[in-house]
């Protein structure tokens, strides 16, 4: 006979304030098989989990309801509970009086009913609960991370020193990632180069490390503690065993005019290029759509040249395949460009120009060797406005998030101007001056108050050129939307940042979840920051949205914290809510009938073919079998299965006929 | 049709086959399914446009399988079903043979299943111009009337389930409506069993239906089957924008793409 116990959470208001949790435990105390009914005001509490403990004993029960809030929160902590006192966890379940009622109904008698009813098929489908005991499964600890940017680098440095092994892919021919391009760094001034280059050049010698640069991960299959992971090594048509990286191939290539992409396109690069010089690995790759030899067939110049005899004209993408226990997705950012602002005249002047452009011209390394000057004429202006939130929170321009760092770098532009040029005049259109963090409010302060920017709350509505100055027509809200015009020489575009291009691609390869704009989504905005839905895949940096370097290394040390946690252990387990395929008496022995469309619906390659054989080894019947360390319990193949031979563990068809039946018989 | 016939003899003499299933002559005026076990019953055989049952239907009967080798008489519905049951590994294409003569009069000689399904797309069926009709009536009525309709038409069921077992597709040996931990569709013949039994026909049916008609032939109380499964056949060529020819050796229900751009499955 089942013996179920009941146990209602108020979640202090979140549920009391609306369902009346008295009624609620006083009802379902008489529903059949109930032996045990109460409510309290946090059941996720000390008291309230010993509580349930103490009942599982007293009443000896053989099913337990938690009524309270999302399984997602707090079932495994109940689960946990029930086994602490000897129940089998699976024999726990989880009524969301929460979400599925208090949350989207107002107070009354009906949300209360519904209540009941909620907890009534709860109750009916823990009767047919069976024990389930976990799946044990081995663990490879090395880890994956994708992106080498500063949180690719900061994770797979982490996890190395933990004294595990790291695979580093990196889509460019060198890691480093934005923070290699800018000049210096808010709030402290330092220059990004000196502080990012010793970390790149520790992860490259590192011994647990493995680096691949100008690579992408062509496919993931497999599980937490088991990923199968290829990896597409695109040709740098160079033997890099042989290359010394002496850099006479650059110095001699012909083709001089190819944009360089590593300062944002406002200097020249070779079509054999190491794309700067603190570049690691340093050595160069071809790119083949601009090289003369592979549009023309004729050039080869590079090899002539070569001490070494390292050019590889013949060389193929190679595709590598490695095991992997767990990834690290840190795959960075993007920023809007040219063309998502024609009303700026962006793209049309040549002294509009984006931030991470700026960040070049400031650069010490950059096309201008950290003189600012106009692209146009290569005059130092005198006046540069700044412009904040171009782009960013204006669902005009369908991006309505803050974008977040721009209110930061903003300020170092202003500072790093006034500090290039001493008689020049900076003006920062600004929405709101966005400086939460550690000394931020005060670095901003010390742009306005010590170096001189002029702040201007309100936002910019057109730019036009007029007598070789750009002229910008904004309004000051402060003062009651007062149009300002401003005669400037340079204008520096704050733009939105976006998720970095083939991010919806490489999700989907990895089946983590992401959201509208693109960003990888965590597991949970609060207590699982660091891990996405897809066990064993973890996140670091701004591939889960805008954030800036401090930022992105905590996180990354964050996300690699979770991967030595998940390599401490030899195995993991694993819930056993998979699906299997039923067994039936002789000669149906099951009522699969092999049809075996469920295959190509499973998303994780985990339906079989198994063999039912008579004693003397001949076929009887061929059936569908699941993989226990592949399945991931997502049901697809038993929504599918036109006989219902699949049942999935802990929610069986039968379990999800006894609680609809629960819901609909009291209509 | 003597070619036929010969080489239907030929085949079990030589012992190659042990049964011949084809169509004989039945009481007024139809034609009606025949399995032919010995050779001098060869001149039943006949084949015409009364011949309209689904054959294929009978290849995955454990009865059949037992009486040995498949020679089977094969009209282009009854091809089709065997692509679709091939496709589905109910059989291996190789194990059976087939019998019949091409638009050119000339004998069936397939080699492989590929050549089946060319030979089956050189001759698209065209849907009789009543059914269309009655498909369009439908179509256009309000969803209000639509539901009337088929209320209407479900309500003379007595649950024969002729048309399951004229379906070459129905094929399992334990079908949903048979199945009772739990029973989610209803045997009783009334109001709401019959609802829940055509729609579970209908759905399993979607994407894998050959649309040869054999139920509703079959259905004692006229029930048009066949217009629900055209109807389903049109609506997944248009939304997942495949071809018929796919649709015979594909599910497309079932195929799990990372790529699929459809946003629901985001
Ligand atoms: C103009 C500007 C100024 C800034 N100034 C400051 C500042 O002063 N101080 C500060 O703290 N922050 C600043 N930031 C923010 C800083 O750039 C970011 O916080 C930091 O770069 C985030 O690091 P990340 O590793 O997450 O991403 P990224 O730096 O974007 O690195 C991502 C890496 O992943 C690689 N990658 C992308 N996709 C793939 C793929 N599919 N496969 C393999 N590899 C891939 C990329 O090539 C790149 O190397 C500024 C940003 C901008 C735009
Ligand atoms: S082949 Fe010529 S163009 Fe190509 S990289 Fe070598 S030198 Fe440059």
């Amino acid at each position: 006979m089942a013996r179920i116990g009941v146990f209602i959470c108020h979640c202090g208001e979140n549920i009391g304030e609306t369902v009346d949790c008295t009624k609620l435990a006083e009802v379902t105390s008489r529903f059949p098989g109930v032996v045990k009914s109460v409510d309290y005001k946090y059941m996720c509490s000390e008291p309230g989990q010993t509580l349930i403990k103490e009942a599982i004993k007293e009443n000896r029960l053989t099913g337990v309801v938690v009524a309270a809030c999302s399984p997602r929160m707090h079932e495994s902590t109940f689960r946990k509970t029930c086994s602490e006192a000897g129940l089998n966890p699976f024999l726990c379940e989880i009524a969301n009086l929460r979400e599925h009622c208090s949350w989207v109904h107002e107070k009354s008698e009906e949300a209360t009913n519904k209540a009941i009813d909620i907890v009534r098929a709860l109750v009916e489908k823990v009767k047919l609960n069976e024990p389930l005991y976990p799946i044990k499964v081995p663990v490879t600890k090395t880890a994956l991370v994708i992106g080498g940017g500063v949180a690719g680098i900061q994770a797979a440095l982490d996890i190395a020193n933990g004294g595990h092994k790291v695979i580093l892919v990196e889509k460019n021919p060198s890691i480093g990632g934005h923070m290699s391009q800018l000049s210096e760094t808010f709030p402290t001034l330092d220059c990004s180069q000196c502080i990012l280059t010793p970390r790149m050049v520790e992860l490259a010698q590192h011994p647990n490390i493995t680096l691949y640069s100008y690579a992408e991960l062509e496919s993931l299959d497999g599980f937490i503690g088991n990923f199968k992971v290829k990896i597409r090594k695109k040709a740098k048509s160079i033997d890099e065993n042989l290359c010394t990286g002496c850099g006479l191939c650059t110095t001699k290539c012909p083709v001089k005019k190819i944009p360089n992409e590593f300062d944002e396109n406002l200097s020249y690069r070779k079509a054999i290029y190491v794309p700067f010089p603190q570049a690691v690995p340093n050595k160069p790759v071809i790119d083949r759509e601009n090289c003369t030899y592979y549009l023309k067939g004729k050039c080869k110049i590079c090899e002539r040249f070569c001490p070494t005899q390292a050019i590889r004209f013949d060389q193929q993408d190679e595709i590598i395949e490695v095991e992997a226990g767990a990834i690290v997705l840190a795959t960075g950012f993007d920023i809007k460009r040219a063309d998502f602002f024609p009303e700026y005249g962006f793209g049309k002047y040549k002294d509009v120009i984006d931030g991470l452009q700026f960040e070049r011209i400031a650069s010490a390394s950059g096309p201008t060797l950290g003189e600012i000057r106009r692209l146009s004429d290569g005059k130092i202006p005198k006046k540069v406005v700044f412009i904040a939130c171009a782009g960013s929170r204006d669902p005009a321009k369908g991006i309505e998030y803050c974008s977040k760092i721009c209110c930061m770098y903003t300020a170092k532009h202003a500072i790093l101007y006034k500090h290039k040029i001493h008689d020049g005049q900076a003006y920062v259109f600004y929405m709101d001056i966005r400086a939460g963090g550690k000394n931020y409010d005060e670095f901003t302060r010390r742009a306005i108050e010590e170096e001189g920017a002029k702040y201007i709350r309100g936002r910019v509505s057109r730019i036009y050129e007029r007598d070789g100055k750009l002229i910008v027509v904004g309004a000051d809200t402060l003062m009651n939307a007062r149009p300002v015009v401003i005669e400037a020489d340079m204008v520096v575009l704050a733009t939105a940042g976006v998720a970095s291009p083939g991010s919806e691609e490489l999700a989907q390869k990895l089946h983590v979840a992401y959201d509208q704009y693109k960003f990888f989504t965590e597991a949970h905005p609060k207590l699982r920051p660091v891990e996405t839905n897809t066990a064993g895949i973890f996140l670091a940096g701004a591939c889960q949205s805008i954030k800036d370097i401090p930022e992105s290394v905590s996180q990354a040390s964050g996300a690699a914290a979770k991967v030595c946690g998940l390599f401490s252990q030899n195995e993991l387990t694993r819930d056993p809510l998979i699906a299997v395929v039923n067994r039936t008496a002789p000669p149906l022995y099951s009522t699969c009938v092999g049809c075996f469309l469920c295959q190509s619906v499973c998303p994780y390659q985990a339906i079989e073919k198994e063999e039912i054989k008579a004693k003397d080894g001949s076929v009887i019947k061929i059936i569908a079998k699941i993989n226990p360390g592949l399945c991931q319990g997502c049901g697809s193949c038993v929504a599918l299965c036109r006989t219902k031979s699949i049942d999935l563990l802990g929610y069986t068809n039968r379990q999800i006929y006894a609680e609809v039946d629960a819901i609909l018989n009291t209509l | 049709m003597d070619r036929v016939k010969q080489k239907a003899r030929d085949l079990l003499d030589s012992n190659k086959v042990q049964v011949v299933i084809g169509y004989e002559e039945g009481t007024d005026g139809t034609a009606r399914p025949v399995f032919i076990m010995d050779s001098k019953n060869i001149d039943k055989l006949i084949f015409n446009d009364r011949c309209y049952h689904n054959l294929a239907v009978y290849l995955t009967k454990v009865e059949v399988e037992k009486i040995g080798r498949v020679a089977v008489e094969a009209s282009l519905n009854t091809l089709k079903g065997i692509v679709k049951l091939a496709s589905e590994g109910q059989f291996v294409f190789e194990d059976i043979d087939i019998l019949g003569v091409n638009r050119n009069g000339e004998l069936y000689e397939f080699a492989s299943l590929d050549e089946v399904i060319d030979y089956i797309d050189q001759h698209p069926v065209e849907y009789s111009p009543e059914e269309i009709s009655l498909l369009r009536k439908i179509e256009s009525m309000t969803r209000e009337e639509r539901w009337e309709y088929w209320q209407e038409e479900f309500s003379r069921c007595i649950r024969c389930y002729a048309c399951r077992a004229a379906c070459p597709n129905c094929y399992c040996d334990a079908c949903i409506v048979d199945i009772n931990q739990p029973q989610w569709i209803s045997p009783t013949p009334d109001a709401l069993g019959n609802l829940e039994w055509h729609i579970i026909r209908a759905m399993h049916l979607a994407g894998r239906c050959v649309n040869c008609g054999a139920c509703a032939k079959a259905c004692p109380v006229d029930i048009p089957l066949n217009i629900l499964n055209l109807k389903l056949a049109e609506e997944i060529s248009k939304n997942f924008g495949i071809s018929e020819e796919f649709l015979l050796t594909n599910y497309p229900l079932a195929i799990y793409d990372p790529n699929d751009k459809e946003n629901f499955i985001k």
